[in-house]
């Protein structure tokens, strides 16, 4: 993606030595090795849920790699006034860091966050085309109220494999995620207006369902809600797990390679990003797919690569999602236990 | 190499240092909050000569605590819980309660949270001197700060938080103390856990801490029958539980829950407002509220579901076929529910109150004016309860017959003073003392099961009918802040005290510094006698071009009251001066009210001048505003002013500025009033003193108005008009000033009804000015006082004059309706009022004199001054009114003793049972009730009772004359006037 000036006989080096046998890679790696994948939960405290990806970051130096922070940050929206959506929305942006990206120029650097923008956009958060991953607790109030969320992912390295590591950083950002606990309040007029004194509780009453996830009790005339615990950070946000992931096969006809670096990715003529979800207990879905790049792909080729694609897609899965519940549990129980331990 | 650490804190502590919480703004939105904390362990335990916390601060803790408490004979601290200050405030508060005090930081945020005026009085209390209270930063000591749990609750966490600290607290003790090798231990003091959670106190038994609820450590305290009374209601409740509560039969319907009642209200289905109790009856009441413009009617005990007068209540409206007018009848509680018995009016049977109750109801449903119906609803639940303490009188036959000398603990009623206020049930052991005095009670609660809200004994004031107490009994009653001025504010005053001159004019000294020299000026102030505080003066004077120079010198109070000082604050909170008949309470320290400031005659003074050139038409030509030193030729009192004016032999300069004065004040005038301003009137007495020292009242007498007040009121208006233009134009968003709304349309109907029925008269209400003028034409040529009856009458349908922040209201609503002027302001009388005194300031920095203070140039800060000093000044008008009723209650009784009193009244109201009557001369109001039944014609106003040979009608606006008695409650001690009708019938007979 991002468009490193390399010559031609530079380029030729390293197809050549891809496809050489064994194939060799300037860092060392197999073809299909990622390298070393860093993740942080919960860096941003003000935000809803966060996390800090980076992707080869060298470990004796410390710096260097591709990396990406992304926020989910939740906002009331008042559906009658035309502002929000009924069921909340998810809306999505990308910013690169210019620091990131020293070589292009600004009108550029808008085109390219608004390429990663609509990818993110259109794979996780477009209404029509996924319904199926809208999360089912933005709703606050039907018809009244509801969340919007915000998505903002920030790129603040790239040394290659960029959206990848965004939408890693973006699965594990909604993973943290949690939606403040809502109560819906409302005043429902009593029935007998005769016998003032015949009210026993049943005539008025609180909504005492916590949240959108059951909506078929709440009545029409709740007109505002509550905060019931304003310490708590709330529950997950719905469908943590099947927020998906992408995997980017750079294809050089007869092989191809994951995770490549900025001057691999210069040097490969066309590249297929896959997103795949991976609810439990259901067979793995083909979110979106791209292909990039000015070479031709067969048909044929396509299916065996997507095939290939959700096998290496189902292992990133299977790490991210292990090291997503490590960090869960580094931030609360094994930081309170720490805190006890130390007084 | 220099190394360099980071001191950034690691990203791990996170869930130990940084709080986050959730807020949920006024608009809707939800803000996510964080808060860092940095744990130390330096806070100290404020215990005295702690070796282990060698803190600088001075501790205010004994080293060994308190001593004398019986359960703890090693010495103990007190360490309360959050409850304890949320129910119990009164006896934290009391000077016969003094143990060390640990208050801790979660529990002073907690009070925060839940009660702001709570915490203001605990805030007091921490900086009180007599008590010894540490507040210990329990947060931010890393062994006491707590994390919240997963799936805790707040409070649990806080109550954690509270053992955690008192556990800290026991250790710390022990650890400071250690045992010495070869002797016994020394004594270890306690630190006990106060609270009446009993959830709390059995996990601090199960953790080892000593703990105890309040009423068990007060049984154990000196002087503990005193402070037994200060305990609230709810306190006693889990220790003694009376007659099993649960089976008892709910009176009153239960409160919908706060989150629900602000979702009917926000969606326009409840609507919320003021309680205001009815004061001629104590079963019915009514809410303003936006929605309508009539007041909504809540009829009976379960309608009204205890709010009590202040209340913020929401209401819920019935349908429209189900409205109501109010009841048109005097009911009284006392009468009415003469027999309730304190001890056992829980048990809620059938009983005789109920069901006169029920007849009173009753008769009002059956008879229904087809007019006059007003919009009907019942109370759902409050939004905030405005209690206080109220001045009552215990009610004698609520004691215990069988034993009324026993000082065991018995039930009775205190009787608020207040007639908008219900009975008081409060437990007590001193009942026998307290009959006859004063007394001032709180309201703790008011269950659904009780007819009455429960409540407890404060303090006593003194015997009834004693000057003192019923002096003080007022000034708590309107909430007039009285207490003397403290040092921080006399420290204020200038050093030189009486001896403070204004200093010999120099161009270099900063007194003089941009001041007018208006010293040989003929300028002279007049006044009531008896003023000392004089804060306006006035001169004037022709100049060569045919114009008149006049000038209006008001006393340069912001020239010794700096903003943001002690002073300033204190100022601000008491608002205005209140005048009582023998007593002023004043707003600034009398060396400044009635020397340093007051504009006495031949001594200099500063002063803040507005001098106008006006036309011999007094049009104003020019207008300028100056700082100035004066030096008044002379005070007068109206009376003096007037002899001066009219005097023809006399033709001095003085006299000549007076009359000059004079005649441009009646121009003024005549402007005013043809712009429409109304004259209004009020029943205004004067209470004749004996003398200043025995302040016994001899006589009450109608106050005089002479063509001298109204000189100087016409100056006054224009200085305030002027000033006010001034300092809008200036400050157009913060500008300090007055305006008096036009009262709605629907306030006068009542009133119009009666005049065009009764005399046949009509009152247009379309403007100020067309009101003025048909005012003017309701006269009764052989009744020359009943024109004023109707202003009196017009003046109480209006609304009242409020001061106000010109950028938070509407340009077009600036108007003051009474003076037809488009804008005004106080700026005259910055002695006894706090808004004049913003005014100077904003004038003095509109002329470049200072710079204008920060903090009024804060919309925020403005508007909440203002809040307070409208508030102050409405209660202000209020107590001094009482005040005069109780004097004129004194004068009564002097004169019916010496022979019956009898006295012109006019007919104000007709109810079912009774009249309504104004006595002009004594300027009270009375209630003329009748026993047996006569016939009332709701829609003429008129009532009919039978006399000896034929039926006499009485209407509204005849006059009659009623006999004025003092009669003392047998019940309540409370003295009040008893009118009875006398002629055309006698009313005691029927």
């Amino acid at each position: 993606m991002a468009a490193v000036s390399l010559s031609k006989s530079e380029r030729a080096y390293i197809q050549s030595s891809l496809k050489a046998h064994p194939p060799l890679r300037a860092d060392g790696r197999g073809l299909l090795d990622f390298r070393t994948v860093l993740l942080e939960t919960g860096v941003a405290p003000l935000a809803n849920g966060s996390a800090r990806l980076n992707i080869g970051k060298m470990a004796r130096e410390g710096g260097g790699g591709t990396e990406v922070v992304a926020a989910v940050k939740l906002e009331v929206e008042d559906v009658e006034t035309g502002d929000g959506v009924d069921g909340g929305r998810v809306v999505c942006s990308v910013t690169c860091s210019p620091a990131a990206y020293s070589h292009l120029s600004s009108n550029a650097l808008d085109e390219l966050q608004h390429d990663l923008s609509v990818i993110l956009q259109q794979t996780i958060a477009h209404p029509t085309l996924h319904p199926t991953l809208h999360p089912k607790n933005l709703t606050i109030i039907p018809r009244k109220k509801a969340w919007l969320l915000n998505l903002d992912a920030v790129v603040l390295a790239d040394a290659g494999n960029v959206v990848d590591a965004l939408f890693m950083a973006a699965r594990a950002a909604l993973w943290d995620a949690k939606v403040p606990r809502t109560r819906a309040v409302q005043y429902r007029a009593p029935e007998t207006l005769k016998s003032p004194r015949n009210d026993a509780p049943g005539a008025m009453d609180v909504d005492e369902g916590t949240s959108g996830f059951d909506t078929r009790d709440m009545a029409r005339t709740a007109a505002d809600f509550e905060l019931p615990d304003y310490w708590d950070e709330g529950e997950v946000l719905d469908g943590r797990d099947k927020w998906p992931i992408c995997v980017t096969l750079n294809l050089l006809p007869s092989v191809h390679l994951l995770d490549a670096t900025l001057a691999e990715e210069a040097s490969i003529p066309l590249r297929l990003h896959l997103m795949f979800s991976f609810a439990p207990s259901a067979p793995p879905i083909l979110q979106s797919m791209r292909l990039l790049g000015p070479a031709e792909l067969e048909l044929k080729d396509l299916k065996d690569s997507i095939a290939v694609g959700e096998r290496y897609a189902k292992e990133l899965f299977t790490a991210l999602e292990s090291k997503l519940r490590e960090e869960d549990n580094r931030r609360n129980i094994k930081a309170r236990d720490r805190f006890a331990l130390m007084r | 190499m220099v190394e360099i650490t980071v001191r950034k804190r690691p990203r791990t502590e996170a869930v130990v240092t940084q709080r986050k919480f959730f807020k949920k703004t006024a608009r809707g939105k939800v803000i996510k909050v964080l808060r860092e904390r940095y744990l130390r362990d330096d806070v100290s335990c404020g215990i005295h000569s702690c070796q282990v916390c060698a803190s600088e601060q001075e501790s205010v803790l004994p080293s060994s605590g308190l001593l004398e408490h019986p359960s703890f004979p090693n010495g103990h601290f007190l360490l309360p819980d959050t409850n304890v200050f949320l129910s119990q405030m009164d006896l934290m508060e009391s000077p016969l309660f003094d143990p060390p005090i640990v208050l801790l930081q979660t529990v002073l945020e907690e009070v925060r949270h839940r009660s702001l005026p709570l915490y203001n009085r605990l805030k007091a209390l921490v900086k009180a001197d007599e008590k010894k209270v540490w507040v210990f930063y329990n947060e931010y000591r890393s062994e006491t700060a707590v994390i919240r749990e997963d799936g805790e609750s707040p409070n649990d966490r806080n109550d954690r938080g509270i053992r955690k600290a008192t556990a800290w607290y026991k250790s710390h003790l022990e650890l400071s103390r250690p045992a010495i090798r070869g002797q016994s231990r020394p004594p270890q003091p306690a630190v006990v856990l106060l609270t009446d959670d009993v959830a709390n106190r059995q996990k601090a038994e199960k953790e080892g801490l000593p703990c105890v609820s309040v009423r068990k450590y007060i049984e154990g305290y000196k002087n503990s029958s005193q402070l037994l009374d200060l305990l609230s209601a709810s306190g006693s409740d889990t220790i003694e539980p009376t007659a099993a509560m649960a089976i008892r039969q709910a009176l009153y319907p239960e409160y919908l829950p706060t989150a629900t009642l602000l979702a009917g209200v926000k969606s326009g289905q409840l609507h919320q407002g003021h309680f205001n109790a009815n004061q001629y009856n104590y079963l019915e009441g009514s809410v303003l509220v936006p929605a309508f413009d009539k007041p909504v009617l809540l009829a009976g005990r379960e309608n009204m579901n205890r709010a009590v007068q202040g209340d913020i209540v929401a209401v819920e409206v019935f349908d429209e076929k189900e409205w109501k007018a109010p009841a048109d009848e005097v009911v009284d509680q006392e009468a009415t529910l003469k027999n309730d018995d304190a001890e056992d009016s829980e048990d809620e049977g059938e009983d005789d109150e109920v069901l006169a109750e029920r007849k009173v109801l009753n008769a009002e449903a059956a008879k229904q004016a087809a007019s006059s119906k007003q919009p009907t609803g019942r109370v759902v639940g409050i939004i905030k309860r405005n209690w206080r303490s109220y001045v009552c009188h215990i009610d004698s036959t609520s004691l215990t017959s069988t034993n009324p000398t026993s000082l065991s603990q018995q039930t009775v009623f205190a009787t608020p003073v207040s007639r908008l206020l219900p009975r008081i049930r409060l437990r007590t052991r001193q009942a026998p003392a307290l009959i006859g005095q004063k007394i001032l009670v709180t309201i703790d609660r008011w269950e659904r099961t009780s007819r009455y809200p429960e409540g407890h004994f404060v303090r006593a004031l003194g015997k009834v009918q004693s000057k003192e107490a019923e002096q003080e009994s007022l000034l708590l009653e309107f909430d007039v802040p009285y207490r003397p001025f403290g040092k921080a504010i006399l420290d204020c005053l200038p050093p030189e005290g009486d001896k403070w001159v204004v200093p010999p004019k120099s161009s270099t000294h900063s007194d003089w510094r941009d001041r007018e020299d208006l010293r040989d000026l003929i300028i002279c102030s007049i006044d009531p006698p008896g003023c000392q505080d004089i804060d306006d003066a006035l001169h004037a004077r022709r100049l060569p071009n045919g114009n008149v120079e006049a000038g209006v010198h008001i006393a340069d109070v912001s020239h010794f009251v700096h903003p943001d000082t002690p002073m300033d604050h204190e100022a601000a909170a008491r608002g205005t001066t209140v005048y009582l008949v023998d007593k002023r309470i004043d707003m600034l320290p009398a060396l400044l009210g009635t020397n340093l400031c007051s504009l006495r005659p031949h001594v200099e003074r500063l002063a803040f001048s507005v001098i106008w050139e006006l036309s011999p038409e007094a049009e104003i030509v020019n207008v300028r505003f100056t700082k100035s030193v004066i030096a008044s030729k002379s005070a007068f009192t109206y009376e003096e002013a007037q002899i001066r004016k009219d005097d023809p032999k006399l033709s001095d300069e003085l006299t000549e500025s007076i009359r000059l004065l004079n005649d441009l004040a009646r121009k003024l005038k005549a402007g005013r009033m043809a712009a429409g301003a109304l004259n209004l009137a009020s029943p205004e007495v004067k209470i004749q003193l004996d003398s200043s020292e025995s302040s016994d009242p001899v006589d009450v007498e109608q106050k005089e108005l002479r063509e001298t007040n109204s000189l100087v009121e016409e100056f006054m208006l224009l200085a305030n008009i002027s000033v006010a233009r001034k300092i809008q134009e200036t400050f157009p968003q913060t500008a300090v000033l007055r305006r008096h709304l036009p009262p709605p349309r629907t306030n006068f109907e009542k009133l119009q009804d009666i005049l065009k029925k009764r005399k046949g008269m009509t009152l247009d209400v379309s403007s100020s000015g067309a009101l003025a003028a048909s005012l003017d034409k309701c006269v009764d040529p052989n009744e020359p006082a009943f024109n004023t009856l109707v202003r009196i009458m017009a003046t109480r349908c209006m609304l009242s004059a409020e001061y106000f922040c010109s950028g938070s209201v509407a340009r077009d609503t600036f108007g003051h309706y009474g003076l037809a002027s488009p804008i005004y302001t106080h700026f005259t009388s910055p002695i006894r009022r706090y808004a004049d005194v913003l005014a100077h300031r904003q004038l003095a920095a509109s002329i470049g004199y200072s710079p204008l203070h920060a903090s009024l140039h804060s919309k925020s800060h403005v508007e909440r001054v203002l809040e307070v000093v409208n508030k102050r000044h409405r209660m202000a008008q209020m107590a001094s009114r009482a005040s005069i009723e109780f004097y004129v209650g004194l004068a009564l009784k002097a004169r019916s003793e010496k022979g019956t009193v009898l006295e012109d009244a006019f007919v104000i109201r007709t109810f079912r049972n009774g009249l309504g009557v104004f006595v002009s001369r004594l300027g009270i109001e009375g209630l003329v009730t009748f026993k047996r039944e006569i016939q009332f014609d709701a829609d003429n106003y008129t009532i009919t009772a039978p006399a000896e040979d034929h039926d006499v009608t009485i209407s509204v606006f005849d006059k009659v004359q009623v006999t004025v008695e003092v009669e003392q409650d047998k019940n309540t001690q409370r003295g009040r006037v008893v009118m009875y009708l006398s002629k055309p019938i006698d009313s005691r007979r029927l």
